[in-house]
């Protein structure tokens, strides 16, 4: 290699450093680069063989779209890749894998082996959390009945969703491959079991933007307990610009910490601080051009656009008392109910993507509050009545239309009583399963009133139609409008994508 | 040692010793041929190295010319003199591949033309190697030189045949060509279509739903390559024939059907049908066959004759992605591109192209509020044609915007909660005859609209809620389950 000081200038030096060069190529240079040359030869036949079909020239190709903005508006609006059904999305992750055997999974058979032992042949080859020997079969606590048009199998935990029956469109196939909580749901929520991949959300806020730009365009809503297990990565944007990360919110008192100006300080003054600051954050970007600074800069703006309306959208007193009781809000409360109406509230605002967490579904039966006979009852109480509110809100004033919901966990429950250490265990309470759970969509482009796949008669393993969560990923990325191969974003040499490497499949059967 | 055989020299002697073994071996194929019976023997066990060993006596056999051919050169002549060492090898090589084969042949419960076509080869091939190997010798000789070239050349021909009606064997038919381009086929004259001629006809019951089942599962096993158990499903005569240990189906007897007996098995039992790695037939596949065995097991019963069958079940067509031509794209939206860059400039982030392949547009105006008056309405005339979807909720527009509203024409969604609008406006939408959706929640329009509502041709849903439309007010037929309070 040449320094650039040494750098021949006419062409003649050129030529004469070239002929130096090809002399000093020896017999072995020539033989090692023939070896390589072959080598590679061979894996271009064995790519072009075994690579996905998406990725030879199929009938798409795997280059990305055209996610270039204007650097000042990283979250300017883009159009879909083609007309989509949902325009934004309202994700209520249940954190801890609520039990689809309390909920949704009726399995009379299962019911009448309560008690029996366990098959070897469901624990052959498994691993589990906490099961341990040979665990009991345990039926379902409490009772099933059909309900709706539909005829779909519902308990009797969730008296209010289940006048929505018919709006549901139910999958009781879905599978994971990571059993424990954090890598599962950053599997759900990132495509990815491990840490630093960008989040569901960021990636649709990425793709389309965001119309209203004075407020977040990706809201996170926790309702109080414990943050999920997975951590914030779960509204990271990984990879992405942290400008597409999930914002929190607080959900009682401020929603957003010193988004008021202090005392003394007028929105004018402000503007002119931030005029300063933004010039200068600008000069630091044509000098450096870290994408970051541009994040920083849009940070700021955000904010001083969110003084007007944050406070505002996320304040449920603005709501009727009559609203309010319809979702048993209770203002200065950190709950779920809140969060639910503030989500219609933000749908309703042109908020992108409103996730809201749930907790304490982590029903093992190791203490009164993991017990699927007391806190799993108070779990259900406390979601029944705002989510089945949000989707009667959502339907009435047309928003379902083109709003997605999602309900779910990051995995399932087992068939059997867990039995921590071998014992049986003071509370009844199901370990995980990571080879079933149930999951709900409702809304924009989903088919309503329908159940898609089918576990076995102990609610144990899919037999019918199973739904990778990467599928699930691909599916709502179509109802979005993309093809979850062209939104992706090249990163360490990678085209990466939500749907990471492995092929994901649209579930047709579900698509309205 | 008799005096004949001392003069004999010592090649010749080695030679007769490995032609012992050869025609040993010959015997054995003709007394004892393969007769597709599965023994769990020694020989079996043995049989199995068979692919294995013979890539040694391939290699060493290709390697021989090659030798010879570069000791021509004088500065490889040093080469000739190995060939002979390794003509030695690949003659024993050959002679226990072949060995090797004949155990793999008789236990390993194969028959058929092709395989019997594939041990003589290796047989022959042995014997060629070692009359090489012998001519080899004679070298010096003129006469001898051209002899022992034709040898090595036929012997080599004989190895690539052989090799490849192994591959054959193990690996299909077609192992080769299977992939082969369409135009490199014609070159060599091959079938373009390598299917087998003349399936059962599709009409019959037989043909359309029975013989597809085998045609998946078992020909690999039983079919024109191979007959394991001298058992073929690949045609009616002789899947009623059956194979060595009798009939398989028992027209109208599903019990004594042996092929259903197998078929039903635990997949783990040792008569289970198909062999592990196999895919094993589904529960639709099985009760097709029962049908059919009951219902007497005819060539001739006609597609339609059973009526409880299972039907293919028809996949949902899986989702497709089509490739946006941006060059159309482009052209479609030359006219509107200054008009809406404009008015984008004028409303950033709510008007927009509804994808990246069309040149309709949505527009959401409801995030500007109180701001966006008739006025601002009006100034999307330019581009009225093209919205498709329109929010204009919590805007400030009143009836005086019903006529700019009418103007876009292809309007599918159409949003107006919370707004000042009256019956008046929706009395002007009578020509938006792509109207899917249609939202005045919220507004002051009353039971009157609901005739003009009912004429929309497209109207799916009419939402309602929180105007002087109530649950209970009588519906035009046309709107019922259509309107949400």
């Amino acid at each position: 290699m040449l320094d650039e000081q040494d750098q021949p200038e006419t062409a003649e030096a050129q030529q004469e450093v070239r002929r130096t060069l090809l002399e000093a190529q020896t017999r072995r240079h020539f033989l090692r680069s023939l070896g390589g040359g072959l080598g590679t030869l061979f894996m271009g036949t064995l790519a072009a063989k075994y690579a996905p079909p998406a990725f030879a020239a199929g009938p798409y190709s795997e280059t990305a779209l055209d996610f270039t903005r204007d650097a000042s508006n990283p979250l300017s609006v883009l159009p879909p890749q083609f007309a989509a059904k949902a325009r934004r999305v309202i994700y209520l992750h249940m954190a801890g894998a609520p039990s689809q055997l309390e909920l949704f999974e009726h399995k009379p058979e299962l019911t009448r082996l309560d008690g029996q032992d366990c098959p070897a042949s469901f624990l052959a080859g498994k691993r589990f959390a906490f099961i341990n020997g040979v665990p009991k079969l345990l039926g379902s606590q409490y009772p099933f009945h059909q309900t709706g048009q539909s005829g779909q199998w519902i308990s009797d935990r969730l008296p209010h969703l289940e006048k929505h029956i018919d709006d549901l469109c139910i999958i009781k196939s879905m599978r994971t491959d990571q059993f424990n909580h954090a890598p599962a749901q950053l599997l759900v929520h990132t495509g990815n079991a491990r840490l630093g991949y960008a989040s569901f959300g960021s990636w649709v806020l990425y793709g389309l933007g965001t119309e209203n730009q004075n407020l977040p365009g990706f809201i996170v809503l926790l309702s109080g307990g414990k943050t999920p297990d997975g951590g914030k990565q779960l509204w990271g944007s990984g990879f992405l610009p942290s400008v597409y990360q999930g914002v929190q919110c607080r959900s009682h008192g401020e929603p957003v910490l010193y988004l008021e100006n202090p005392p003394s300080v007028s929105r004018p003054l402000r503007r002119s601080m931030l005029d300063v600051i933004d010039e200068i954050n600008k000069q630091t970007y044509a000098e450096f051009g870290n994408p970051e600074t541009v994040t920083r800069i849009a940070q700021y703006e955000l904010a001083f656009r969110m003084q007007m309306e944050a406070t505002d959208a996320m304040d449920v007193r603005k709501e009727p008392g009559s609203v309010r009781a319809r979702y048993a809000s209770k203002p200065g409360e950190a709950s779920f109910a809140n969060n639910c109406l503030v989500a219609r509230r933000l749908a309703e605002r042109g908020v992108r993507f409103i996730q809201l967490y749930h907790w304490g579904w982590d029903s093992h039966g190791s203490a009164a509050n993991e017990a699927l006979n007391i806190g799993f009852v108070k779990r259900c109480r406390e979601v029944d009545q705002p989510i089945a509110a949000l989707l009667d809100d959502l339907k009435q004033r047309g928003l379902l239309e083109d709003t997605l919901v999602i309900w779910g966990g990051e995995f399932g429950r087992t068939s059997m009583r867990e039995n921590r250490g071998g014992q049986q265990m003071k509370f009844v309470g199901r370990d995980h399963n990571p080879g079933a759970f149930t999951i709900w969509l409702a809304g924009a482009g989903v088919k309503p009133g329908i159940t898609h796949g089918e576990t076995d008669d102990m609610g144990y393993e899919i037999v019918k139609d199973p739904v990778e969560v990467r599928d699930l990923h691909a599916t709502m990325l179509y109802l979005l409008g993309f093809d979850h191969h062209k939104l992706n974003y090249r990163f360490q040499g990678l085209q990466q994508k939500l749907t990471s490497v492995k092929p994901a499949r649209v579930v047709g059967e579900i698509l309205a | 040692m008799t005096p004949a055989l001392r003069r004999w020299s010592q090649r010749t002697r080695f030679a007769l010793l490995v032609l012992t073994p050869i025609l040993l071996l010959s015997i054995l194929v003709i007394a004892f041929p393969p007769d597709g019976t599965q023994r769990a023997q020694w020989a079996q066990f043995i049989g199995r190295f068979h692919p294995i060993a013979v890539h040694l006596p391939i290699a060493f056999i290709l390697l021989v010319p090659v030798l010879e051919l570069a000791g021509r050169n004088s500065r490889f002549a040093y080469l000739r003199p190995s060939a002979d060492f390794v003509l030695g090898l690949a003659t024993v090589g050959a002679v226990i591949a072949a060995s090797l084969g004949w155990c793999l042949a008789r236990s390993g419960g194969y028959s058929g033309p092709l395989l019997t076509q594939h041990m003589w080869s290796g047989v022959w091939l042995a014997t060629l190697c070692l009359l090489c190997w012998v001519l080899r010798e004679r070298l010096t000789s003129r006469h001898g030189e051209f002899l022992y070239s034709i040898a090595l050349s036929i012997t080599v021909g004989l190895m690539t045949w052989t090799g490849y009606r192994g591959g054959q064997l193990s690996q299909g038919e077609d192992h080769l060509t299977e992939f082969m381009p369409a135009g490199l086929r014609k070159l060599l004259m091959l079938s373009v279509d390598t299917k087998i001629a003349s399936p059962p006809s599709a009409d019959t019951f037989y043909g359309a739903r029975i013989h597809p089942i085998f045609a998946e599962h078992c020909f690999t096993c039983h079919g024109p390559e191979k007959h394991k158990s001298n058992l073929r499903l690949d045609s009616y005569p002789s899947l009623m024939r059956g194979g060595k240990h009798g009939a398989v189906i028992r027209a109208g007897n599903v019990p004594s059907s042996e092929l259903f007996r197998r078929i039903t098995l635990p997949a783990t039992d040792d008569d289970y049908m198909p062999k592990e790695n196999k895919q094993p037939l589904s529960a639709d596949e099985v009760k097709l066959i029962q049908l059919w065995i009951t219902a007497g097991a005819s060539a001739t019963l006609p597609l339609q004759a059973i009526k409880d069958a299972p039907v293919p079940t028809t996949a949902v067509a899986e989702v497709t992605f089509e490739n946006i031509d941006f060059a159309a794209v482009a052209k479609e939206r030359v006219g509107l591109a200054p008009a809406i860059a404009q008015l984008q400039k004028r409303f950033p982030n709510l008007l927009d192209y509804e994808s990246r392949g069309s040149a309709d547009l949505t527009l959401n105006a409801s995030l500007l509020g109180e701001k966006f008056e008739d006025t601002d309405l009006a100034s999307l005339a330019p581009v009225a044609d093209h919205i498709v979807i329109a929010d204009f909720s919590r805007t400030a527009i009143t009836d005086h915007s019903a006529e700019a509203i009418a103007a876009m024409r292809r309007l599918r969604s159409l949003r107006l909660v919370h707004t000042k609008i009256t019956d008046a406006t929706v009395h002007s939408l009578t020509g938006l005859d792509q109207l899917e959706s249609l939202n005045i929640f919220g507004t002051r329009t009353t039971p009157a609209v609901l005739p003009i509502v009912a004429s929309l041709p497209k109207l799916r849903h009419l939402y309602a809620g929180e105007t002087t439309i109530r649950a209970d007010s009588p519906l035009p037929a046309a709107l019922k389950g259509k309107v949400l309070f």
